[in-house]
């Protein structure tokens, strides 16, 4: 039931906003005034594991690779985690002005992974006065592992993963930009009855920028369900890092203490914890190719 | 309605995306007939000592683990108490930590369940 309130409200925001632009249209009948949408309010489409606002353009591909090393608390002999490697990597693609599509495919479960992420609100200022960006990421996730047990009767459901969220973000300077991140997590299949299969997190997320090229990001994410008896103990996720922009690549290097890389792994499945040094060094490599000639903004 | 075109549009994705929502989990779906396994009484001494003896110790007992079993000792309860998150994911073959038994086979459902009550439990050292 959640699934359609969430529906219901997403779209009485859109009505609304729409009927306020038809009154807005009115007055500036005269003389159109000039709407400033804001732009890059994060550097890159993630802004550390989980989503930013930021969308491809329409013919724009991102090819991304996304790895995270093993635990510090490892040791020397393991290279503080060097030596165990998780990876994903995805190619996203912008198909219209306000829908980014992607699918990928990770280390953490060998799971495969699809999502479309739809602008809804873009701050502005001037003409039209908008706070905020708004965004609805929605995602699907296969866990191809061969099954524990072949003998019995396993069902394809059993491997799927849905994930709903709804990104707010806000650039109040053009140094800091800040993220909430309503999240939904579904899990077709838990292993015991005590684990949810529903999942609900609130996430935030922020950048400051250091220099033109770099960035200080930071993300947490905190998990609703009470934690008790889950069948292992799950933490919520904190990464924090630097982004690297130079020409068509925005490299993220980070730590964090959740080795997969989509939000069905991170948000509810994170069995790391920061204070015991389950801390993984990792980096994004995010280059974009214009597929297509990209028209002036 | 040309307005609303956009909403709807990502609406119905959205909704498309949930048509197979599932509420199972394993203990409903398979409960365990395997009347042998003992998951009442799951001790450190007798339970999980014999699954790492038939699984594990060729590998890391203290005398082969640096031969065979890259240094991982398993033999001790404190080692086991230390590297439990691993072992967790290595006998589950989760995929982010090389799948134990090395061999390419997997320890028998019993045992994972064993050890899972065990962690749950506390570890305790019984």
């Amino acid at each position: 039931m959640s699934r359609l309130s969430l529906a219901l409200l997403l779209s009485l925001i859109t009505v609304s906003v729409f009927a306020q632009n038809d009154l807005m249209d009115l007055i500036n009948e005269n003389n159109p005034a000039e709407i400033n949408y804001t732009t890059a309010s994060f550097k890159s489409t993630r802004i550390m594991n989980g989503h930013s606002i930021e969308k491809m353009a329409p013919g724009q591909l991102d090819f991304r690779i996304s790895h995270r090393f093993g635990t510090l608390n490892t040791g020397a002999y393991n290279l503080w985690g060097l030596d165990q490697a998780n990876i994903h990597f995805s190619l996203e693609y912008g198909i219209l002005k306000w829908l980014m599509v992607g699918v990928g495919r990770g280390t953490y479960e060998k799971t495969y992974d699809g999502f479309a992420k739809f602008t809804i609100l873009r701050q502005s200022t001037g003409a039209k006065e908008m706070p905020v960006s708004l965004s609805a990421f929605s995602s699907v996730a296969i866990n191809s592992l061969k099954w524990t047990d072949p003998e019995r009767t396993n069902y394809f459901s059993s491997r799927l993963s849905y994930v709903a969220q709804v990104l707010v973000a806000r650039k109040f300077t053009p140094s800091l930009s800040f993220q909430l991140t309503p999240s939904y997590v579904h899990r077709n299949m838990v292993p015991t009855e005590l684990d949810p299969n529903d999942i609900f997190a609130m996430g935030a997320g922020g950048r400051m920028k250091l220099s033109k090229r770099i960035s200080l990001n930071a993300e947490y994410f905190y998990v609703v369900n009470p934690k008790a008896y889950m069948s292992q103990q799950i933490y919520n996720p904190l990464s924090v890092g630097v982004d690297i922009e130079t020409g068509g690549h925005v490299f993220q290097i980070l730590l964090t203490n959740s080795v997969a890389m989509i939000e069905k792994g991170f948000i509810g499945e994170t069995t790391g914890s920061w204070t015991k040094g389950d801390i993984h060094l990792g980096f994004n490599i995010s280059r974009v190719f214009n597929l297509k000639k990209q028209k002036k903004p | 309605m040309k307005r609303l075109y956009i909403p709807i549009v990502i609406i119905s994705i959205f909704l498309f995306f949930f048509v197979s929502c599932y509420y199972d989990n394993e203990e409903a779906l398979y409960p365990v007939i395997d009347t042998t396994c003992d998951t009442t009484n799951v001790t450190y001494s007798v339970t999980i000592v014999t699954m790492m003896n038939n699984n594990c110790y060729m590998c890391h007992s203290n005398k082969t683990a640096a031969a065979n079993g890259k240094n991982i000792h398993l033999e001790n309860y404190s080692d086991v108490v230390a590297n439990s998150a691993q072992i967790t994911q290595a006998i589950k073959h989760t995929g982010s930590i090389p799948p134990m038994p090395s061999n390419g086979g997997k320890i028998k459902p019993c045992y994972i369940t064993q050890w899972d009550i065990w962690v749950r439990k506390g570890m305790v050292n019984n």
